[in-house]
């Protein structure tokens, strides 16, 4: 059927898909609620989702060659933003944040599961360009 | 707790998993198409691949036209949703006592859930159905700007319409401890922020992600119609829907991130402890203030684009050109731009400074001017016009009777004097859906059965068509008039029940409008079932068009660029398939 629009050339209908929209929406989304409901794996999954369909897409779209360093970039971000929740509760003294790692405040939990998405996504993004020799995204 | 979490772990792990399994297929699919460089590309030579079949290609596409029916399956899912809501609401208001819902929370619910429906979930969605699908074509682009974004932009709404209704879905499930949040679609606080209830927040956050989808959508027909337009259109002769659609991106661009910042601070307040709309805080009054400088840009955002839809129509059917193209135009901007300098008209009995009340008067009836261009360049439209009243020019004229009563009424409600007497009453309810029932959903049948050939490639049936459009202009002017009466008599909008004493209204004749309401209300939504049933008759059997020209828009030397897409479309084939089914859908054509 497809092959109509092929034959008028003008139209170019066909071979327009892409896997990552969905999931950058999807990712976002379960985040979010993640993040705001204090429902932590929730959290760290929707953002590690968003992370992966960013880094993803922005190699299909040709922005980046390869996905690994915008996974990277983006990671360091969780974490920083992550830390920064944190911070708010316990200042930025190492030792305070430390002893934080015990309690039960749901902003400093919500804190670390933003960080602990950071951390994985830049596991996934080390553990990716090792991998992959040709660096395409999966 | 514990186990929960962890259970909820294990899921996530399981779903990311399948995403990535997911993924690496489509990627196998898509491996031999050349990786274009940049979005716009995208539509330059990769013409060889083939679209997946099933549901598949619907999870996938970032083709704008595929898009555009993504968008109006889901707005047309979420006005069943709304419309079923706002029939229990009505069956509950025939009597003055509590009778049917069993609560006046439930009442409540469904009054939240079918305001925030309508206005973000079916009119923004139901838009963007018309822009996706149509301005890439008006304007002879291949695609959207940045069909990826596109698809995100899609993608974020069914999540976001599943937060908004999750107190629904989730009171049974947890035993009423969450339930559907209750603070209707202007969300007040302190009421907003100090009901418990964690349908509240999900509801927040479902309005966030769908903030962020106009927000993207904006940007990208910005960008589309600056940059994309083929080398023949230009500004002079850029076409009125896509002139609408440029104001209200811009519009949406400065209006939803304020919302979605408001939201973010109402959850803020809800969830650390924040004091930004708390009485000795920032005051409930901010709230009001962030909420209407967004608010009252929506309601433009929401009626211009069927504005432009009219204009764009009702010429062909006139036989005539559109009268005063350019003023039609100007009044778009003007209005786009006093739509931000009214928004206190809604609080003219909060006890804001009476001197900001008087300016804020003067802005609003001044925007009743270039409305009212519009109204009389239609009528000019017509006047000695070589009428069609075929279902489409139908609900045009609809539209427009419909805007003179939504029109003005509003500006009633613009004076200060008279809105004392009338705010939160009927009448305001009245007004308002005079214009989102009587214009942008009259536009939005319009347009879809004007364009149902180009779409389906079947053409829809007649006689059904214009039964839906009398029956739901009967329902309409039977429902809302009523509802304006019920203003004058001083029935308070938002109440379950009505049993006040005859002090306060005359219970028997407001008992009797109420009925009468009612009675519109079921006359509507008859309409609507014979518009459903008639569509999916007709797309799935109804005659095919063969045709290029199905509405002989060329003997009045108004063909347009669309239905010469329409024409490639059909020469390109040798059969009878259908446009959407012949899209890369794999189905076989009738024969
Ligand atoms: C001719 C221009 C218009 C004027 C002067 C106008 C004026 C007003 C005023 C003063 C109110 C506040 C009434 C009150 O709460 O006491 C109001 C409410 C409302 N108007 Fe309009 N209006 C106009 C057009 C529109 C349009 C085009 C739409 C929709 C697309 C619209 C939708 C609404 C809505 C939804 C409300 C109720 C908000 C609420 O409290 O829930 N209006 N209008
Ligand atoms: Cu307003």
């Amino acid at each position: 059927m497809s092959q109509r629009e092929s034959e008028t050339g003008e139209t170019a209908g066909t071979g327009k898909l892409s896997s990552w929209p969905l999931f950058v929406a999807l990712g976002l989304a379960v985040g979010e609620v993640g993040v705001v409901m204090a429902v932590y794996p929730l959290a760290i999954g929707g953002l590690v989702l968003f992370a992966g369909s960013v880094a993803g897409i922005l190699t299909e779209s040709g922005y980046a060659e390869r996905p690994w360093r915008a996974l990277t970039a983006l990671s360091g971000l969780f974490v920083l933003l992550g830390l920064v929740v944190v911070w708010t509760q316990t200042g930025t003294e190492l030792s305070t944040v430390q002893s934080a790692l015990a309690s039960t405040d749901t902003v400093v939990l919500r804190g670390f599961s933003i960080t602990g998405a950071g951390v994985v996504s830049f596991a996934a993004g080390l553990a990716g360009s090792s991998i992959t020799e040709t660096g395409r995204a999966a | 707790m514990a186990g929960e979490q962890l259970a909820l772990t294990v899921l996530m792990g399981v779903f990311l998993v399948g995403v990535v399994s997911l993924v690496s297929r489509m990627e196998n699919l898509r491996a031999y198409a050349p990786l274009t460089s940049g979005d716009a590309g995208y539509g330059d030579s990769a013409a060889t691949g083939h679209k997946p079949s099933g549901l598949l290609r619907w999870l996938t596409t970032v083709d704008h036209k595929d898009i555009g029916i993504l968008y109006g399956v889901y707005a047309t899912v979420a006005f069943v949703w709304g419309g079923l809501a706002v029939m229990l609401m009505r069956v509950e208001l025939t009597t003055p006592a509590l009778d049917v819902l069993g609560s006046t929370g439930v009442y409540n619910g469904l009054l939240t859930s079918h305001g925030i429906t309508m206005l973000f979930l079916f009119g923004t969605p139901i838009i963007a159905a018309f822009s996706n699908y149509f301005i890439p074509l008006l304007i002879g682009a291949d695609d959207m700007a940045f069909p990826r974004i596109n698809g995100i932009a899609f993608w974020l709404l069914p999540p976001a319409a599943l937060l908004i209704w999750a107190g629904f879905f989730l009171d049974p499930l947890t035993g009423g401890t969450v339930e559907a949040a209750q603070t209707s679609w202007v969300m007040y606080a302190p009421l907003s922020a100090e009901q418990a209830n964690q349908g509240v927040d999900l509801m927040l956050l479902g309005l966030h992600l769908s903030g962020i989808s106009a927000t993207l959508g904006a940007i990208n027909f910005i960008v589309t119609i600056f940059t994309e337009r083929s080398p023949d259109v230009n500004w002079a002769n850029l076409d009125i829907f896509s002139w609408t659609i440029l104001t209200q991106s811009a519009l949406i661009l400065f209006a939803f991130p304020l919302l979605g910042s408001a939201i973010i601070m109402l959850l803020l307040d809800r969830n650390f402890q924040t004091a930004f709309f708390a009485v000795n805080g920032g005051s409930p009054i901010l709230w009001q203030h962030l909420f209407w400088f967004f608010g009252h840009p929506e309601v433009y955002i929401l009626v211009l684009p069927p504005m432009g839809l009219v204009s764009w129509i009702l010429p062909k059917f006139s036989g005539r050109k559109l009268f005063g193209y350019k003023f039609v135009i100007y009044s778009t901007l003007a209005i786009g731009v006093l739509s931000f300098g009214v928004w206190a008209h809604h609080m003219f009995s909060t006890g804001i400074d009476p001197r900001i009340r008087a300016s804020f008067m003067a802005v609003s009836l001044a925007i009743a001017i270039p409305s009212a261009v519009k109204t009389f360049n239609w009528i000019a439209t017509m006047w000695n016009g070589n009428i069609r009243l075929t279902a489409p020019m139908l609900f045009c004229i609809g539209f427009v009777a419909n805007f003179v009563i939504g029109g003005i009424t509003g500006v009633f409600l613009a004076a200060i004097p008279i809105d004392l007497v009338l705010h939160d009453t009927y009448y305001v309810v009245g007004h308002f859906h005079w214009i989102v029932m009587g214009m942008i959903a009259f536009a939005a049948f319009g347009a879809i059965y004007y364009w149902f050939p180009i779409v389906t490639g079947k053409m829809y049936q007649k006689r059904l068509a214009k039964m839906h459009f009398w029956l739901s202009e009967i329902g309409v002017v039977i429902t809302f008039f009523a509802m304006l009466l019920l203003g004058y008599l001083g029935m308070p909008r938002r109440y379950a029940t009505y049993e006040f004493n005859g002090l306060i209204a005359p219970l028997s004749q407001v008992t009797t409008l109420h009925q009468v309401a009612t009675l519109g209300a079921f006359i509507i939504l008859f309409a609507q079932i014979i518009w459903v049933f008639n569509l999916v008759q007709s797309y799935l059997e109804g005659p095919v068009v063969e045709t290029e020209d199905p509405w002989d828009l060329k003997e009045t030397g108004q063909y347009s660029r669309e239905f010469e897409w329409f024409a490639e479309q059909l020469d390109s084939t040798d059969d009878d398939a259908p446009a959407l089914a012949a899209d890369g859908r794999g189905e076989p054509s009738d024969d």
